[in-house]
């Protein structure tokens, strides 16, 4: 990946903008929001009321109002929590992996990744705590010393997600806050107003010394090192809460990677779904070019061929394998009630990146974006499928049984994506959605050139 | 920041960790109340009527256990009569009460009430001191005949109280901390079961 | 009286407890509650103590002998009284539920009377009285009617002498299943009115003409003890073979099920005697003789046709029947068509033949089935009421408004003649519901009474507690009555004085007991131990029969449906038998035991007819007779004939309270009212079946009907047995771990040690194990209700159920075997509850130790600490771990709260009541382990073998399930366990469950 970026192709078809264009061109995105950016910030509040008042009914009532049909006793809320774990990744990937990697192209697209990275784990926290039956009761999961003798279990999966989860959650936010510094500066000489005074605080007294600078890389540095193995290391841990079960269809050792790649397929897919809107919005294409798009995809080409791997080895070793209810699963799948399902997830992330292949569709905005939008879908179905329809056909023929989603289900669903646009859009109209500081660092110099590769 | 900021805070953050661990400490390793070993006999009960003024809920006769156990030595087991062979003590009848203050106590305006109460068939309806949560089952008869233990141990010392009031937490870590330390009266080797079902099913 | 007063009485006699339903709502120091005392001390009471009371069981015929559990002064659960004869301490899971009988929220609460705007309005006793008393002294006495239930002891004497005092005849015994075809028989072929006992343990060969006498029929606890005798497995084990149209559960546990033409099982009976009597098989007495001419026509050719059932076939059944012990029975009210008395008739002529009568089926020890109830006694009240109407109008414990044809129109028509109807019912059913007066009566575990099961026992009934509601026993309203209208009627009925009350009656009913018994000690004596004992009972009679007469005059059964047409067979429900029991929320939620059905009616159809009719499972369709219609959803059955549809009685109900009322469909609308030659009412009709279009998510708790070849439910045969050949399936190779891990699985067992306290995995002690013998195991499901009367699991409602959410920690489930191309259908059951696996899957999945491992091996949930996660339940192979997805514990919640006042006196308090959002299970009763296990300490002694008794176990009529300490060599679980048949299910995945299934075993016929 980062040999396929070298510093001379970041270059653009737009003439190149100088120093002082790329700050105003950047700073101007954070302008007075327009009536669109009302219009939509209301509605996406709307829908996330909707999604609290589900949920209070549900904690009012209990779980039963949700569509939980035993033996599914995981439905909707964890498929959605894995979902979006994994949107979280791309993130870290894009910011953390490739800047160590120093493919400059990274640089245009990286904070919009990187913001989504925070949301998307904010999102995602919140699903553990809805899908408990008692939500009062949750912090029991955390170990903190009693009088009683109670203890957590560390045996259990689910405590290691509430670590996981939790660490990348500190690093990936600290790592978006600290490469904001100079970009805050920068747009805090800029500001007026209230906002001046929230980017005095918030870029905590950055100067721009040499000595800042060198505080500032140094930093920036050893927190990508810090976060590259949370990317492996959080999706595969989510991985775990299945593979470490005996549930025919979770209890497979591909799992980790499998989930991993998953992860940061759906990630680059959702950057992509983010992106497109807001290079036309903020009328950023002379930063945000096709060529990034084109890496975007290249990225998203490679890790579907994982994941449509993936779906190939678990077919392969259900059968190779020769045990009876691992095969039975998987002919359900295929199948059996849930077909329909397991079919979108194989069509979604199997074979429409296929036409990645061609550098037409790579390069065509309009494709990538729809394409992208196939690829959340397929996802999330992916993580419908393992939970519900392995669940749905486990070992007591007796005791199979049907689950279909209710209303209260979908609402918190929408809801969770309320709440991840409602600070997608604070943040992209009061931070920087490109990284001036790094904008500027890779516009081509001849110095820079000979110095860089 | 400065190099003072970061040693105050450094300071102010050493100082918050010593705290917590010395709080915990306190939490773990408490111990509960001293096992008493009251003195009967010679006791003169204090002549209070007012029951505002002591702790523990106000009873719908004020009746002075600091009197009966304490001046009169009599024993728990008497009223508490089921104490030995079930989980729940037992609380003494209307008739029981009654079977003394026939004669006793005429012209106290609480024994009054007793007999009414066993007059008009009414009976008394006493508010609960001691009461567990419904998944909580705690065996008296096992503490009482096989561990031996004082009802002071857990009830304080009923025997100076005029109004009984809650002694000890009865939280399951006040629970804990005795059966953690303590090893069965017929097999020292044994520690008292801290198993989860031993008490909640 | 209001619900406050009636907790306020309720707490008078609590003694000390918070009581009612309590919610797992943390710790609630901080909430007052109140002590409230005695207020004379009572001796056989002491907190937290309980207390046992024999009484006898009055929810059917049977009347089996029950011990009620006393606590506090309420009765909390129900079980079997194990001296009574009948039941020998066990009970069917109507018993189990019978407690919701008395503590049911639609239970009459005061006298109730009728207002000129036909609404009922509360009265006090004295003016309820005087209005009784009024009418009867200004009525006719010849136009005073009683319609009563079986009453079948004192109390049936009583209210003929009632009548008699006051000048009237006009007594009706009315119950459903009256079995008049198999008195009419008794009487063509003996010429006795009378319904012997069946003893099955003397018989290796049983075969069933229809009965389902492991369900509802005569006394099904009873004879399911005689028939595991007799066909569990033990050397020598006998045959049971099954001739009905339709595999009904008891049909289930057959080895043969053999599925003649509707209404030929008589025909087969007869062509099996005939063979038998022309090849000289059977060891007869001697005047069978007189039957070969009648007999002569009905050879097994002769019959084949007709019965569809093979020549050969027949031949070998005679053989097989004359050549060991066997009993024939005749059939049950599954098979009541016009010409059950034959079909009766010929099951008796095949017993003499085959010399059964006076060994297995014995005379003399009649069964009383339904105190001499016939349908054309009621008919004739009904016409006599039309054409004069009665005065007054008794009624007592029947509920003829609903279960007779064209549900109750005819009785209904008759009451509305009747100028007064005065109902003593606990309950607004049907008839009562139509009543001018309710009195209502106490419910049977509130009053003296007793009951006569069948001649020699007779069984008594004691108060075991103060009553639930301001209601009094009608023996004593009778009698103040009779003091009331004074002359005659009072002079006779209370010659003890105004001070007689109803229990005086029954005692100097007892006196002459004890006479008759030759009992010479004081009576108080007498009577304290026959009230501690639950009655008195001696050898039962026997009396030898000859055949009468009118034998040889029988004629051939028959029946048939016109072209294009189906017989619908409407049979009892095992749960609600004829409807009784559609109040009670425990037996409404209990599955089928065949269709896993609840909460509703619906039609059983074969697949091939259905495919035929274009009719899906769960569609709605509608079943027409000449006398009427009803629709309930299609079930696809593949144990019934495809020309025959069923529908159980039962549902239905326009009135009976919450949980009965609008519920499924009455099949009384559909039967004629017309009645049979032997005077009963045909449940047999010959109907069409129209899908309407409607279809609904069945309310069934089944998933797959087939095992997928995983060895659920395993049978053997025992020809394999006896050649030593009873492998066990198991779904893995043998779970034998390779040498160079073994090492490793210490490790792993060390590091658990190591990893919680809780007691070492290692069962250094006690590992509390189950072993439950499948070939007596009959699906039965008292176990199912007997579990949630223990360990108050509440019950959830048929939406539920269709989401599969049902609680009960113990399943029966139920698999089919075959069917297909040509082999015969098998079906197996298997009670399902938690296998407290050593290695649990759900114990290390859990964040919070919630569900964790005892040191006495059991798989704890400690409700307290779960939050929910349902992990536990996802890892669970099993599948046997409930989830509050409501909140079923408090009145909050109304939609699904599970225990309105007084519902929740019900509670055990030696169990949590869960409440929203926790998992939970079955840990082997561990409140009466916990209980044992004090008690023995106390007494400082070990515990014992057999000694701590699961609620399941306790209750099993067929005995299949033994409880105990596996690593204890000599306790009975641990023998079992170690059986050639025993088997863990899903082995393979090295759960090491601590519930060892015995195989079912097979007693085929060899090829």
């Amino acid at each position: 990946m980062a040999t396929s970026v070298s510093p001379e192709t970041t270059g653009t078809e737009l003439p190149q903008p100088t120093y002082g264009e790329i700050t105003r061109d950047i700073a101007a995105t954070l302008g007075n929001p327009s009536r669109g950016y009302y219009i939509l910030f209301a509605f996406v509040l709307t829908v996330l009321a909707g999604g609290v008042i589900a949920l209070l009914y549900q904690v009012r009532y209990g779980m039963g109002v949700a569509g939980y049909t035993p033996p599914v006793m995981w439905g909707v809320y964890i498929t959605t929590f894995v979902f979006w774990v994994g949107i979280a990744h791309s993130g870290t990937l894009i910011s953390a992996i490739l800047y160590l990697f120093r493919s400059a192209w990274r640089t245009a697209v990286y904070r919009t990744a990187e913001a989504m990275t925070v949301f998307a784990v904010m999102t995602a926290g919140l699903f553990p705590l809805i899908h408990v039956g008692r939500l009062w009761y949750a912090y029991w999961l955390i170990p903190y010393p009693n009088q009683r003798q109670l203890w957590v279990n560390f045996k259990s999966p689910l405590l290691w997600d509430v670590f996981a989860v939790s660490t990348y959650f500190t690093v990936s936010t600290l790592f978006l806050i600290v490469g904001l510094i100079p970009d805050i500066a920068a747009i805090r000489d800029k500001a007026t107003g209230w906002r001046k005074q929230l980017y005095r605080v918030t870029s905590l007294g950055w100067r721009g010394t040499d000595y800042q600078w060198r505080h500032f890389t140094r930093a920036y540095l050893y927190l990508a090192a810090l976060a590259t193995p949370l990317v492996l290391s959080v999706h595969s841990v989510v991985s775990w809460d299945f593979a470490m079960s005996i549930v025919p269809g979770w209890h497979a050792t591909i799992f980790a990677p499998y989930f991993v790649a998953g992860a940061i397929y759906s990630g680059v897919a959702m950057v992509i779904t983010l992106t497109v809107p807001l290079r036309k919005v903020f009328r950023m294409e002379r930063y945000v070019t096709v060529r990034h798009f084109e890496n975007l995809s290249k990225l998203m080409l490679l890790t579907g061929m994982i994941v449509g791997y993936a779906y190939v080895v678990e077919y392969f070793i259900a059968w190779y394998g020769g045990n009876a209810f691992e095969r039975a699963s998987f002919w359900n799948r295929a199948f059996g009630d849930y077909w329909w399902a397991t079919w979108t997830m194989i069509i979604c992330n199997g074979f429409l990146p296929m036409f990645l292949w061609f550098r037409k569709v790579r390069r065509s905005i309009p494709a990538l974006f729809v394409l992208a939008l196939f690829v959340n879908l397929g996802m999330w179905f992916e993580r419908f499928v393992i939970i519900v329809v392995s669940l749905s056909y486990e070992y007591e023929p007796y005791a199979m049984g049907h689950y279909t989603p209710s209303w209260v289900e979908w609402l918190i669903l929408s809801g969770s994506f309320a709440w991840f646009f409602m600070w997608f859009l604070l943040f992209a109209k009061n931070f920087p959605t490109v990284s001036i500081t790094e904008v500027k660092e890779i516009i081509p110099m001849p110095r820079r050139n000979e110095a860089s590769a | 920041m400065t190099r003072r900021v970061w040693s105050v805070l450094k300071a102010g953050g050493a100082i918050a960790v010593a705290t917590l661990l010395v709080a915990a400490g306190a939490e773990v390793f408490r111990t509960p109340a001293q096992e008493s070993t009251p003195t009967m006999g010679g006791y003169e009960a204090p002549v209070d009527v007012d029951t505002a003024g002591l702790p523990g809920p106000r009873q719908p006769i004020f009746y002075r256990h600091d009197i009966h156990a304490g001046q009169y030595e009599i024993d728990c087991r008497y009223c508490h009569y089921a104490a030995e062979v079930s989980f729940s003590p037992g609380l003494p009848t209307v008739a029981s009460c009654y079977g003394c203050h026939v004669i006793v106590g005429a012209g106290n305006p609480e024994v009054q009430k007793v007999r009414d109460a066993h007059t008009n068939g009414v009976p008394i309806e006493w508010v609960e001191v001691h009461s567990l949560p419904q998944f909580v089952h705690f065996p008296h008869m096992r503490h009482v005949v096989n561990a031996e233990l004082e009802c002071q141990q857990c009830h304080g010392e009923i025997q100076r109280m005029p109004q009984v009031y809650q002694f000890a937490s009865l939280k399951m870590g006040w629970c804990v901390s005795c059966h953690e330390r303590s090893t069965y009266a017929d097999n020292p080797e044994r520690q008292v079961t801290t198993d989860c079902t031993a008490c909640h099913y | 009286m209001t619900d406050e007063m009636n907790r306020r009485k309720f707490l008078k006699v609590l003694g000390v407890t918070g009581g009612g339903a309590a919610t797992l709502a943390g710790c609630s120091t901080d909430q007052v509650e109140h002590l409230i005392p005695y207020l004379v001390p009572n001796e056989d009471q002491i907190p937290g103590i309980a207390t046992y009371y024999a009484s006898t069981c009055r929810e059917c015929s049977a009347g089996c002998g029950v011990h009620l559990r006393v606590r506090e002064g309420r009765a909390v659960k129900v079980e079997g009284n194990p001296d009574h004869p009948v039941n020998r301490g066990r009970l069917c899971g109507r018993a189990q539920a019978s407690l919701q009988g008395t503590y049911n929220p639609d239970r009459v609460r005061q006298p109730l009377a009728r207002n000129a705007d036909g609404q009922f309005d509360k009265i006090s006793w004295d003016d309820a009285l005087g209005r009784v008393a009024q009418a009867v002294s200004s009525a006719n006495p010849d136009n005073v009617w009683f319609v009563t239930g079986n009453e079948g002891g004192s109390f049936d004497r009583f209210v003929d002498e009632w009548l008699a005092a006051l000048g009237s005849s006009h007594r009706v015994v009315f119950e459903p299943f009256a079995h008049e075809a198999l008195r009419h028989a008794a009487r063509q072929v003996f010429g006795v009115d009378a319904v012997p006992s069946y003893r099955f343990e003397d018989a290796e060969y049983v075969l069933s003409l229809g009965a389902d006498f492991l369900e509802t029929w005569i006394s099904p606890v009873e004879q399911a003890r005689g028939f595991a005798a007799s066909h569990g497995f033990h050397e020598g084990m006998g045959r049971y073979v099954h001739v009905e149209p339709r595999m009904s559960m008891t049909a289930m546990s057959a080895d043969e099920w053999i599925a003649p033409a509707p209404g030929t099982e008589g025909l087969l009976a007869l062509a099996m005697a005939q063979v038998i009597l022309a090849d000289g098989l059977g060891r007869f007495p001697t005047d069978a003789r007189r039957l070969e001419n009648t007999l002569a026509s009905y050879t097994p050719d002769a019959v084949a046709a007709r019965t569809e059932v093979p020549a050969e076939k027949i031949l070998r059944l005679a053989r097989e029947f004359a050549a060991v012990p066997s009993v024939a029975l005749p059939g049950g009210a599954g098979t009541q068509h016009p010409d059950a008395h034959l079909t009766a008739a010929a099951s008796l002529l095949l017993n003499y033949v085959a010399g059964n009568v006076g060994t297995t089926v014995v005379f003399g020890a009649d069964q009383n089935v339904a105190g001499g109830s016939t349908y054309t006694s009621l008919r004739t009240f009904q016409e006599t009421a039309v054409a004069s109407a009665p005065d007054v109008l008794f009624i007592h414990g029947a509920n003829p408004g609903y279960a007779t044809p064209a549900a109750g129109a005819a009785f209904a028509a008759a009451q509305q003649n009747a100028s007064l109807t005065v109902s003593f019912s606990r309950f607004v059913d049907e008839t009562t519901a139509a009543a001018d007066l309710i009195l209502p009566d106490h419910d049977p575990y509130e009053q003296w009474n007793d009951y006569t099961p069948r001649v020699g026992v007779r069984s008594l009934q004691q108060p075991v507690m103060q009553p639930v509601f301001d209601t009094r026993q009608t023996g004593d309203v009778l009698l103040e009555v009779a003091r009331q209208v004074g002359g005659l009627l009072a002079r006779r009925l209370a010659p003890a004085g105004d001070g007689a009350t109803y229990k005086d009656y029954l005692q100097n009913q007892w006196r002459r007991v004890q006479r008759d018994l030759g009992d010479r000690r004081p009576f108080d004596e007498f009577w304290r131990e026959a009230l501690q004992r639950g009655g008195v009972w001696g050898e039962s009679p026997r009396r030898t029969m000859r055949l009468a007469a009118s034998a040889a005059t029988l004629t051939a059964p028959g029946w048939s449906t016109p072209e294009g047409q189906f017989t619908l067979i409407a049979y009892p429900s095992m749960s609600l038998l004829d409807g009784r029991g559609a109040n009670r929320p425990w037996l409404q939620e209990l599955p089928d035991p065949v269709t896993k059905m609840t909460w509703g009616s619906w039609v059983e159809i074969h697949p091939e007819t259905a495919d035929g009719l274009g009719i899906a499972e769960g569609d709605e369709v509608e079943v027409t007779s000449p006398d009427g219609s009803i629709r309930a959803p299609a079930y696809l059955h593949p144990g019934l004939r495809p020309d025959v549809v069923a529908v159980p009685f039962g549902q239905g109900h326009t009135a009976f309270g919450q949980y009965a009322t609008d519920r499924g469909a009455n099949v009384y609308r559909v039967l004629s009212a017309q009645p049979t030659e032997f005077g009963g009412v045909s449940h047999y009709a010959a109907v069409t079946v129209q899908p309407t279009g409607a279809h609904e998510r069945m309310a069934k708790t089944e998933g797959k009907r087939r095992q997928l070849g995983r060895g659920i439910a395993q049978a053997v045969t025992l020809a394999a047995i006896h050649e030593g050949e009873a492998h066990p399936f198991h779904m893995a190779p043998a779970a034998e771990p390779p040498e160079r891990e073994e090492h490793i699985l210490e490790e792993v067992a060390e590091m658990q040690r190591e990893a919680t306290e809780y007691g070492p995995y290692a069962y250094e002690q006690t590992r509390w194990g189950m072993a439950i013998d499948l070939s007596q195991c009959t699906g039965c499901s008292a176990c199912v209700v007997a579990c949630s009367a223990e360990n108050n699991v509440p019950h959830v409602g048929a939406d539920q159920i269709r989401h599969g959410r049902e609680m009960h920690w113990i399943r029966i489930e139920r698999y089919f075997e075959g069917g297909e191309n040509g082999e015969p259908l098998e079906a197996r059951v298997l009670p399902m509850m938690c296998q407290q696996c050593g290695h649990a899957p759900c114990e290390p999945v859990c964040p919070v130790y919630a569900a964790y491992h005892t040191p006495d091996g059991l798989n704890a949930q400690v409700y307290n600490r779960c939050v929910g996660t349902r992990y536990c339940s996802n890892n669970c192979p099993y599948k046997v771990r409930y989830y509050n997805w409501f909140d079923m514990s408090t009145p909050e919640d109304p939609r699904t709260f599970a225990w309105p006042d007084p519902m929740h006196w019900l509670l055990n308090p030696d169990v949590t009541v869960r409440s929203k959002g926790v998992m939970e299970k079955c840990t082997f009763c561990v409140q009466r382990i916990r209980g044992a296990q004090h008690q023995a300490k106390l007494e400082g002694r070990a515990l014992t073998d057999g000694e701590v008794v699961t609620a399941c176990q306790q209750t099993c009529p067929s005995n299949a399930i033994v409880f105990g300490n596996l690593t204890d060599p000599n306790s009975a679980v641990a023998q079992l366990a170690a059986d050639e048949r025993g088997y863990h299910v899903l082995d393979g995945l090295n759960t090491t469950p601590a519930v060892t299934y015995l195989q079912k075993v097979r007693n085929l016929v060899e090829p």
